[in-house]
């Protein structure tokens, strides 16, 4: 009976982050933020309501299947996030108003070549 | 009273899933929609593992975890599809 009140907990705590995922699924401006909602509310939901079930159901073999399907849910979501925000900045997708972008790599690459054309100049200026 | 709660949480996640249809249907990009129905997945699954305990009908726990996978390879062709324009 105690565990029946502790899953009713969980059952409701992991319906809470999803209502919370699906809000700001509705109502964020951009791809990316509605990503950023979707991708840790549902996998934190899923995962407390997985806990719950645990509890309710209390048989190994089910449990163990149970585990499986929630290492399944936290892999996928993060692989799934990652390639979505991959291809949308790929196909350059456009962002909300007011956001901006630093890109490090890109960066990165200028500089180094800014610093090589300076030495190769300095180079020849020596050499005359 | 276990039954009543776990009803109410599956009509509340059927709620939620019909809100995630309205992003997927005003979404402005197709990856909106991806977004969307990666939503809707997790949903259902949560569905299929309350009526596996309603019922006691376990075996639809096997039922959910297929499921997982073959909506993760789906959402993987699709991906595949939009990044480079040709699946295989």
């Amino acid at each position: 009976m105690v565990l029946q009140y502790i899953a009713i907990i969980f059952l409701f705590g992991g319906f809470f982050f999803l209502l919370v995922g699906v809000v700001g699924l509705l109502r964020l401006p951009d791809v990316y933020t509605r990503m950023h909602a979707m991708g840790k509310c549902d996998t934190l939901g899923a995962g407390l309501m997985l806990i719950a079930l645990m509890l309710l159901i209390g048989d190994l073999t089910n449990i163990t299947k149970l585990l499986l399907i929630g290492v399944m849910i936290a892999t996928i979501n993060p692989i799934i996030t990652h390639l979505i925000a991959k291809t949308a900045y790929n196909r350059g997708t456009p962002m909300a108003e007011g956001s901006f972008l630093i890109n490090e790599y890109v960066a990165s690459q200028r500089r180094r070549r800014r610093e090589q054309v300076q030495t190769i100049k300095k180079g020849d200026e020596s050499s005359k | 009273m276990i039954n009543t709660v776990l009803y109410i949480i599956v009509v509340g996640l059927v709620i939620i899933s019909l809100v995630a249809i309205i992003r997927a249907y005003y979404g402005p990009t197709v990856l909106d929609r991806m977004v969307a129905m990666n939503v809707i997945t997790t949903n259902v699954v949560m569905i299929i593992l309350m009526f596996a305990y309603i019922d006691r009908s376990f075996y639809y726990i096997d039922v959910a975890f297929v499921f997982v996978i073959g909506v993760f390879i789906g959402t993987l062709c699709i991906l595949k599809l939009l990044r480079e324009g040709h699946i295989i």
